[in-house]
């Protein structure tokens, strides 16, 4: 890939533009680099400690003051609160209830609810709430 | 602030819908019986606005949270529909905008069509917001 670095005159002018076919774990990395976002998080299972890449999280849910992370194979535990991990995970990951945070590169379809939400289904089927406080800011993370 | 906004949103809407429901109750006796005049007592404006804000009391109450279920989303919406309706037909009575069933039964229709078109008008825009975000969604979705 042909890279081209131009130099600005101040930290306001930064910004990267990658021209891309498609998303590939590569460039997954360098846009993770420049976001300055963290791209895996250390989890529990079964009382082991893993590190979870964070592009295999689905959503993470808090329940009972405990929070824990799923992925296609499985659900952990993560030691981080749920406003902890929103402030160290990417644009990707949107919060759409109080108790939790969705990976929009997860979501299949959405569906409109009269009252205002949004149900979403996610890459393995199941489905999520998105509350209607969050929906504006789904859209704005999507550009419309 | 977001219920101060929905209050007054509603206000507004509400005072819209029956100024619009005055325009046209005017605009038939005009073609039917030629009545070319139209005169309203001093308060007939205050209680428009009046009206438009007690019509927004229930729908911030009962509208503005959000329903875990299908069935009572329905019920919610059917009390709402009571509510506004008996609050307009209460208005308009203490207002003098009727004075017998027969004056009473156009304002009674142009309520339930206001409600109709304010709820599919809804609806669609509920149904483009879906169709909107699940086509930039694509973008974004993992392939797996």
């Amino acid at each position: 890939m042909k890279v081209e670095v131009n130099a600005v005159d101040s930290y306001d002018l930064e910004s990267a533009v990658i021209n891309t076919v498609k998303i590939t774990e590569d460039i997954q990395s360098a846009i993770d680099i420049l976001d300055n976002n963290c791209r895996v998080i250390p989890v529990a299972y079964e009382g082991k400690n893993l590190i979870l890449p964070t592009d295999k999280i689905y959503y993470i849910e808090s329940v009972d003051k405990r929070t824990y992370v799923y992925s296609k194979e499985g659900c952990y535990e993560a030691k981080y609160r749920l406003y902890e991990l929103e402030e160290l995970l990417n644009n990707y990951f949107l919060r759409t209830s109080k108790a939790m945070i969705v990976n929009i590169r997860k979501i299949r379809s959405v569906k409109a609810e009269v009252n205002g939400r949004l149900t979403a289904e996610l890459l393995n089927g199941e489905r999520v709430i998105i509350a209607r406080s969050y929906v504006k800011d789904l859209k704005e993370r999507l550009g419309i | 602030m977001t219920k101060l906004k929905i209050l007054f949103n509603q206000t507004l809407m509400v005072s819209t819908a029956v100024l619009f429901g005055v325009g046209v109750q005017t605009f038939l006796r005009f073609l039917l019986q030629g009545e070319a005049d139209f005169t309203w007592p001093w308060y007939t404006p205050f209680s428009i606005v009046l009206t438009g804000f007690l019509c927004a009391l229930p729908t911030m109450l009962i509208l503005n949270g959000e329903a875990d279920s299908k069935k009572k989303g329905i019920i919610r919406t059917l009390v709402h529909f009571v509510l506004v309706g008996g609050v307009v037909s209460f208005c308009g009575y203490l207002f003098g905008w009727y004075d017998n069933l027969a004056d009473y039964l156009p304002i009674l229709i142009m309520y339930i069509l206001i409600y109709m078109f304010v709820w599919f008008y809804t609806l669609w825009l509920l149904k483009s917001d879906e169709k909107k975000i699940n086509e930039a969604i694509k973008r974004f979705t993992d392939e797996e």
